[in-house]
């Protein structure tokens, strides 16, 4: 009887064991969202809540599947304050700590690209365009989601050069100023007769005004501010309160609440400011854009800028670089399904082969020849008026591109 | 007389503008399947592209221009989109350029191309039924 017994006891467990041989294992993995939360809270903001948006959507449908593990994915948001030695030392830990992956505004990245990559991690930045900050050869980790520096100076320059501007080309002395004065110098190299001044702005000096006036004495009929968001306001001011109407441009951060912020007590020194950046929406036009957004204002509430139009209506900032973080995550998941594991930098080689639709309806993805999921063709250019911005309409791009909700209930 | 015509051609860009509803894609996706009116002329000489460029024999170029540093190349290929995307990344693997990205929706679609000291991308609209525009933009490395 004790035989047949075990015998049974036997089988049983055989069965139990052949069930659960489909079982899956569960684990959870850390993105490491490395942005400077305490020094421009927008841009880190923007980045983590896009990164946490699109991990409860992965998580809500079940976790990524790798292998014979499901992960559930987490953030973790470490401040690097835009040090770079604080970059790089948020990456140490997280690679320390078993991060799958960092998620990088930019900051510190030509160091903290090795230690990433010494564990077989992949950096993606979301934020700085930096021309060498991403290199297929050199730094195989290392991808972006984001316009690059190179995109947004060229398409300046195709844009400002036909006009007949003489532009003052003014980079503050950040990293993020440094990487516009070479990608600058390469769009304008070519036509060194559209260029007045090459200024360099001390982003901590306060006052910008004795730059500007330099720049208006060399004969400049536009400027250029290639500078973090403070350091554009500075010039409007220095600018405006000099009675110079002068047409200015800048890169993304024109766009920065930051900047409308600081001018709030003079919103008509604003209008004309001139940005470039990438395109929100598709070609296919803005109805993913705008669920994307709906999703984001759901789970965040709308980015309030801090100001009103004339008319009274709160001004609110769409979620931009919450777009590409949120891309970034979904791109990332299906590299670590294609990878079917984690390890040995296999998400690394995996990133180059896997294509997703990103939140507007664009493709997302990369390849062996291109660490970049932005192309340079998709900048456009929009214009302030009244503490909202709208595309120009004499450029081919911007004049296809819808105007975008700023303005909390509006249209 | 100059102020009616004036008010005249207001009222017509007004209508010609209201009766723009199907813009964008859709209008695009309207277009193509419709027949093509008579071709651009090309352009006089040949444009001037970055060492080894592909220049598939069925592309006509029709104008070339400056846009700061950086070269426009306008043409057109006769054929449907597909023909045309497939030429194109075809050419440049072929040419020994990097196709860094590219993507093909119903009438529209982009190869973006690095190679022969120079980067861009070549965008491609199918703007009738047989006939699809080409733009290339050609920057300096």
């Amino acid at each position: 009887v004790r035989r047949i017994a075990a015998m049974v006891v036997a089988i049983a467990a055989l069965g139990l064991a052949g069930c659960g041989g489909d079982e899956q294992q569960r684990a959870t993995l850390t993105i490491a969202v490395n942005a400077p939360f305490s020094r421009t809270s927008y841009v880190g903001d923007a980045i983590a809540r896009g990164a946490s948006l699109a991990v409860q959507e992965l998580n809500a449908g079940g976790g990524v599947p790798a292998g014979s593990t499901v992960y559930t994915l987490k953030v973790r948001r470490m401040d690097n304050a835009l040090s770079p030695h604080q970059a790089v030392e948020n990456v140490r830990r997280a690679v320390e700590d078993g991060a799958v992956a960092i998620l990088d505004e930019g900051t510190g990245v030509d160091a903290s690209w090795r230690i990433a990559g010494a564990a077989g991690i992949p950096l993606v930045i979301t934020y700085q365009g930096g021309t060498g900050l991403v290199d297929v050869a050199e730094r195989p980790n290392v991808f972006r989601i984001a316009p690059t520096d190179r995109g947004i100076s060229f398409r300046l320059a195709e844009y400002v050069i036909p006009r007949g501007l003489k532009v003052a080309l003014l980079v503050d002395d950040t990293d993020y100023g440094q990487q516009g004065r070479v990608a600058l110098a390469k769009a304008f190299g070519r036509n060194p007769a559209s260029v007045a001044a090459r200024i360099t702005l001390p982003s901590r000096a306060g006052d910008p005004a004795p730059q500007v006036l330099r720049a208006r004495k060399a004969g400049a009929t536009a400027l250029l501010v290639w500078a973090q968001a403070p350091t554009i306001a500075q010039v409007l001011v220095a600018a405006r309160s000099a009675g110079w109407q002068v047409p200015v441009f800048t890169p993304p951060p024109g766009s920065d609440p930051l900047v409308r912020q600081q001018l709030a007590a003079h919103r008509r020194w604003i209008d004309g400011l001139t940005f470039a950046s990438g395109r929100m929406t598709a070609e296919l036009g803005p109805a993913q854009w705008e669920a994307f957004r709906a999703k984001y204002e759901r789970a965040y509430d709308a980015d309030k800028v801090g100001v009103q139009t004339s008319g009274g209506q709160e001004v609110v900032q769409p979620p931009e670089y919450a777009m590409y973080a949120y891309d970034t995550v979904n791109v990332l998941a299906a590299a670590i399904r294609h990878a079917g594991g984690i390890r040995d930098g296999k998400v690394v080689k995996a990133l180059e082969q896997v294509t997703v639709e990103g939140a507007n309806g664009d493709e997302r993805g990369f390849n062996e020849a291109s660490h970049e999921g932005v192309v340079d063709d998709d900048v456009y250019f929009a214009r302030f008026r009244d503490m909202t911005f709208r595309p120009v309409k004499d450029d081919p791009l911007s004049s296809t591109l819808p105007i975008i909700r700023q303005t909390e209930g509006g249209r | 007389m100059i102020r009616h015509a004036l008010i005249l051609g207001i009222l017509v860009a007004a209508f010609t503008a209201g009766c723009g509803g199907k813009e964008g894609e859709e209008g695009e996706r309207e277009a193509a399947t419709k027949a093509c009116g008579a071709a651009p002329a090309a352009m006089s000489g040949e444009p001037t592209f970055p060492d080894g460029f592909p220049t598939p024999s069925e592309v006509t170029y029709t104008a070339q221009k400056e846009s700061g540093p950086s070269t426009i190349v306008e043409g057109y290929r006769d054929g449907d989109i597909d023909d045309a995307f497939d030429g194109y990344k075809t050419a440049f693997d072929d040419a020994g350029y990097d196709v860094t990205k590219d993507e093909h929706e119903e009438v529209d679609a982009e190869v973006n191309f690095a190679g022969g000291g120079s980067d861009g991308q070549v965008k491609l609209v199918q703007e009738c039924e047989g006939r699809t525009s080409v733009s290339i933009t050609i920057r300096p490395e």
